[in-house]
């Protein structure tokens, strides 16, 4: 039995960069990985014949700068290929569109509404504003708010002073951020319904609520904070697709000594006296370590890995109330060409961006009805995307990959997912895409259609939320996953937590892999 | 010539009441001006039809903080909890009472689920822990980042009785504060009839549905104060629904209050960036260096005060606080006692008496309110007030007050409340109720609707909402009822907001007017001088 300083379970990107921050520590550390393919929710894959998807997450922003820097990422592959517009096609034929340079879209914006072309360069500096005000929290480890203990206390302090530091206006406008509807904060500011409706999109993605759920708001800076504070400054792909991030994250895991095993299914979790001791392997092999470190979501790590019993009822009850209630879909396509837009007919630099199918804040709305009454939406949010025009090495010469997000797509669907269900599924979505882009039906050559039951079977994400559960204020910072527990620690001595499920959460952000594995090395491995 | 005071307070409803007497203790000459002729605000009686009257916004009272009634001297002001807080009727019999003795409780939910009726009184008895930390927070001034040094300790003490809430509830209370009721139902029960009963209190005056975030924070705001064990409601007034009026009037008249009803504020007048007094509707001009506003921000910030002495960002704001009025009320003149099938006692109407069958049914009703629709079949909710207070009714008959959700004040592509409108809407309730009332049409001898709209004119309440702006996380405490002036002083040096509308809300007896009386107590310790 070949032993381990530390192993980490699940090679997604947390797992990953955990592995590569207690390697370059000084631990001497295996990742394990079921699937043959690293990277989670992070992977590209050749579904069909020369066509490579990135078949879940799909673009990137959130990727912390530190994390890039600390692990030299760009040395071991990644790449990041600017996503260039938005393009939101309306109900009227026309379009409302979001272009690289800022005076294009100032200028496009104006076309709707001038007063939100100016409502836009306030919004765009109080959401920097509020991105550098969160930023300090996103990269600390929650103080428990119910604890006497002095580095706690010390940690809360420290916290309050920051918040004071932001003088009353930021602060207020951070409460107000947290708290309120995606619909009512920007209603705050913008007049033009397509144009709230867009970026309130971001604020509903991987969510259980609608764009007028309070809560919704916070999301929309969560996917702000990326091209405020991150590396890219922009939403981007990677070249070679999602994966490709993945394995530049391996590879830096690997250069610090670092073992990366595939195709390695982990049963559970060896608990001896209250402390791990291992892991035992899906084939009855067992691989002694001394610390184990579980980048799966919290109920996978907490009721599957180990016996809940060894662990106190306060966390298994919380863990049980965490909220996944996975709401998006995906469906990929394999094209035989471009597809025209009516609203922009053609070719255009609009195809090597992002395509919003969200044409009101009506629309998005009474699409989360559908899935509040377990139903996907009739007529779902759509976020679209065309790889291969960016990075042609995605698809065969003259042919393309089209990835598309789409919300809602409710896990637990009335009568359950079936076969039929996910066809009917995919044709809904291949038709509202047709009555913005009617060539699009006869372009499909192949069709990959994933429904949260489907994301939930493949990369083990729990009811299939890309973000190992809900980033619902109830579920964030100290209460992330379970409050007490939000420290990466859990209660077997040794067995640690890194995945999305912790504090800072979700999208390919990693900071979760990071801070988990800094309080490891910190604590000398007990 | 008008003789002179020291302050002016506007609305005589409880917080202005309150306000006026706190302010006349503390030696300030203060004139308590009335738009009505009647006292009382939304606790105020009114004839509705003839013989048959009713308090239809003040069903539940709210509740009196214990400071207010003993700076006042409303110690002996006695309520009378009910026993029955809440049932869920659904008809063909099916009764669900959730009694506020909580053995008594969990029997009735043994019928449902045994899981359940063995979580009752943990899951109450927590919600009262929770409720009882809110009040805390709710009887002093709203903590906020940039406090001043002098408030430390009020702040200080807050952490101490957090910090005695103990490890689990601490915890506890911030998640539940911006979960849905549905998900605090749905962690701790798994019965739908359950939840249905109870979850109405979270979306009570909210264009929301019980999905919605936050809305297990306005369950817990309603419940502060409720006797232990009711999971609504905090009981009627023994000695009837104007006893608390009419003590808060007395209280005001013994320190000096100078009260003037049928007088309508027409504008607040602003010299020189402050407070110079009011002009009322018929002119008449009233001076005084403090106006102290009880109506809600709407009316007093951009309806009275001319908005060139306000900051564009002030402005701004209080043109974006929410109100969305949603509630529509239904006042019946019954000929007898509404018989309920199944009923356990006909003490449950003393209570409320909730029909909406499922969360899901809540949902669906709030839905079409997102929309601008009013609902097909709106949330009813009612309660009998003649059976504590018998003199609401002739000998025999009595007033049912039922409360409809959601009927918007605005409505969707510019449609009015016109009468085929009001009519549909009323029928729908008088059907809701008839479905658990059998013959309950025929026993009513006169039907009044009062929509959002009814609702801002008879009690001037902008867009019909009684809570003075939704309470939502993000308008309440400081942000309470505008970012950074949730301390009741506005910016017009002498302008003071005291009403439900500001910290600590709505439901609470002269707690926004207690504490904005006494912050114009801080501010102007020489009042004298204006002599």
């Amino acid at each position: 039995m070949k032993r381990y300083d530390t192993i980490v379970i699940g090679g997604g990107h947390n797992g990953l960069i955990a592995a590569a921050y207690l390697a370059r520590g000084g631990r001497k550390t295996l990742v394990l990985e079921r699937r043959p393919v690293l990277g989670g929710a992070a992977v590209t894959e050749e579904v069909f014949p020369g066509f490579k998807y990135s078949v879940f997450s799909y673009v990137v922003s959130l990727l912390r700068p530190e994390i890039i820097r600390d692990l030299e990422l760009p040395r071991h592959g990644l790449q990041i290929l600017p996503l260039e517009s938005t393009v939101t096609p309306l109900e009227n034929g026309d379009y409302l569109a979001a272009w690289a340079d800022p005076d294009e879209t100032r200028r496009e914006l104006c076309r709707h509404s001038p007063h939100d072309a100016d409502a836009a360069v306030l919004f765009g500096r109080l959401m920097h504003h509020m991105a550098m005000a969160v930023k300090p929290i996103l990269g600390m480890v929650p103080p428990d708010p119910a604890s006497l203990a002095p580095s706690d206390l010390r940690s809360l302090l420290r916290l309050g002073g920051h918040f004071r530091s932001l003088g009353a206006t930021r602060f207020h406008a951070l409460h107000k951020l947290m708290t309120m509807s995606s619909a009512d904060y920007l209603d705050e500011w913008f007049d033009f319904d397509p144009l709230k409706a867009t970026k309130s999109a971001s604020g509903i993605i991987g969510t259980f609520l609608g764009p007028r759920s309070p809560g919704s708001a916070y999301v929309l800076l969560h996917h702000y904070m990326g091209e405020i504070d991150g590396a890219f400054r922009a939403w981007g792909f990677q070249k070679g697709g999602t994966g490709a991030i993945s394995d530049s994250i391996a590879n830096a895991a690997r250069s610090f000594g670092a073992d990366v095993r595939t195709g390695v299914g982990v049963e559970r979790v060896l608990v001896r006296d209250g402390r791990a001791t291992g892991v035992a392997l899906s084939t009855g092999e067992e691989i002694a370590a001394s610390v184990v470190v579980s980048g799966l979501d919290p109920r996978r790590t907490f009721m599957q890995l180990v016996e809940p019993k060894e662990l106190p009822g306060g966390l298994v009850e919380g863990v049980g109330r965490y909220k996944f209630r996975g709401s998006s879909g995906k469906v990929n396509l394999a094209l035989d060409g471009l597809p025209s837009f009516t609203c922009m007919p053609g070719e255009g630099p609009h195809l090597r961006g992002a395509v919003s199918i969200s044409p009101s804040l009506e629309y998005l709305e009474r699409a989360y009805d559908d899935a509040k009454y377990g139903e996907f939406s009739r007529q779902p949010y759509m976020d679209i995307v065309i790889p291969s025009m960016i990075d042609p090495g995605m698809a065969p010469p003259g042919k393309h990959v089209m990835s598309i997000f789409v919300q809602y797509a409710p896990y637990h669907l009335n009568g359950g997912w079936t076969d039929s269900k996910r066809e009917a599924f995919g044709d809904t979505v291949v038709k509202t895409l047709a009555r913005h882009a009617p060539n699009i039906e006869s372009l499909i050559l192949h069709r990959q259609v994933l429904t949260p039951a489907d994301i939930e079977r493949i990369t083990g994400l729990s009811e299939g939320n890309i973000f190992q559960g809900e980033l619902a204020l109830h579920q964030l910072f100290f209460m992330r996953p379970v409050p007490r527990w939000a420290k990466y620690r859990t209660p077997i001595r040794g067995y640690w937590q890194c995945g999305a499920g912790t504090h800072p959460g979700g999208g390919i952000m990693g900071g979760s892999g990071r801070l988990a594995a800094l309080e490891i090395l910190k604590e000398g491995g007990r | 010539m008008s003789p002179s005071f020291d302050a002016v307070v506007i609305g005589a409803g409880a917080n202005g009441l309150v306000a006026a007497a706190v302010l006349g203790r503390a030696g300030f000459r203060v004139l308590l001006l009335e738009r009505e002729h009647a006292l009382g605000g939304q606790g105020r009686v009114i004839e509705f039809a003839p013989g048959f009257r009713a308090a239809p916004l003040a069903t539940d009272p709210g509740w009196l903080p214990p400071p207010v009634a003993h700076g006042l001297g409303l110690e002996g002001l006695r309520r009378v909890p009910h026993d029955a807080p809440v049932t869920l009727v659904t008809g063909s019999g099916k009764c669900l009472t959730l009694w506020r003795d909580g053995s008594r409780a969990a029997d009735a939910i043994r019928k449902h689920s045994d899981r359940d009726a063995a979580r009752w009184r943990a899951f109450t008895a927590r919600l009262g822990k929770l409720a009882g930390f809110l009040e805390a927070l709710y009887e002093i001034p709203a903590p906020d980042v940039d406090l001043p040094t002098g408030d430390l300790l009020s702040l200080l003490g807050l952490a101490r009785k957090f910090r005695g809430l103990g490890r689990d509830d601490m915890t506890e209370f911030l998640r539940i504060l911006p979960i849905s009721v549905w998900e605090l139902l749905d962690d701790t029960f798994e019965n739908g009839s359950l939840k249905a009963a109870i979850a109405p209190g979270g979306v009570r005056d909210l264009r929301q549905g019980p999905r919605s975030g936050a809305t297990g924070f306005v369950l817990l705001h309603y419940l502060v104060g409720a006797p232990a064990g009711a999971v609504r409601g905090r009981g009627a007034w023994r000695d009837g629904p104007e006893a608390f009026t009419r003590a808060a009037e007395s209280a005001a008249k013994r320190h000096r209050v100078t009260i003037r009803t049928g007088a309508a504020v027409a504008r607040i007048q602003v010299r020189e960036e402050a407070v110079a007094g009011v002009v009322l509707a018929n002119g008449e001009e009233i001076e005084a260096k403090r106006v102290l506003s009880t109506a809600d921000p709407a009316r007093t910030l951009l309806g009275w005060v001319d908005p060139v002495w306000l900051d564009p960002e002030f402005l701004h704001a209080a043109q974006k606080i929410r109100y969305r009025g949603c509630t529509a009320l239904v006042l019946y003149a019954l000929d007898g006692l509404p018989e309920i099938p199944g009923l356990a006692s006909p003490d449950a109407l003393r209570g409320v008496v909730t029909l909406t069958p499922s969360l899901e049914a809540l949902e669906k009703a709030a839905d079409a309110a997102k929309y601008g629709s009013v609902s097909d079949r709106p949330h009813v909710e009612f309660s009998v007030p003649s059976m504590h207070a018998t003199g609401l009714a002739p000998a025999g008959k009595h007033v049912l007050v039922a409360r409809a959700q959601y009927a918007p004040y605005r409505l969707r592509d510019g449609g009015t409340w016109d009468e085929p409108r009001r009519d549909a809407l009323a029928d729908s309730v008088t059907a809701a109720i008839a479905n658990v009332v059998p013959g309950f049409a025929s026993r009513v001898l006169h039907r009044v609707l009062w929509t959002p709209g009814d609702l801002e004119a008879r009690y001037g309440l902008t867009e019909g909402a009684a809570t003075h702006g939704e309470t939502t996380l993000d308008q309440i405490l400081f942000m309470r009822p505008v970012a950074g002036w949730g301390r009741h002083a506005m910016p017009i040096r002498g302008l003071y907001l005291g009403g439900a509308g500001t910290h600590p809300g709505p439901g609470i007896l002269g707690g926004p007017g207690w504490l904005a009386a006494r912050r114009v107590i801080a501010d102007g310790g020489n009042h004298r001088r204006d002599r």
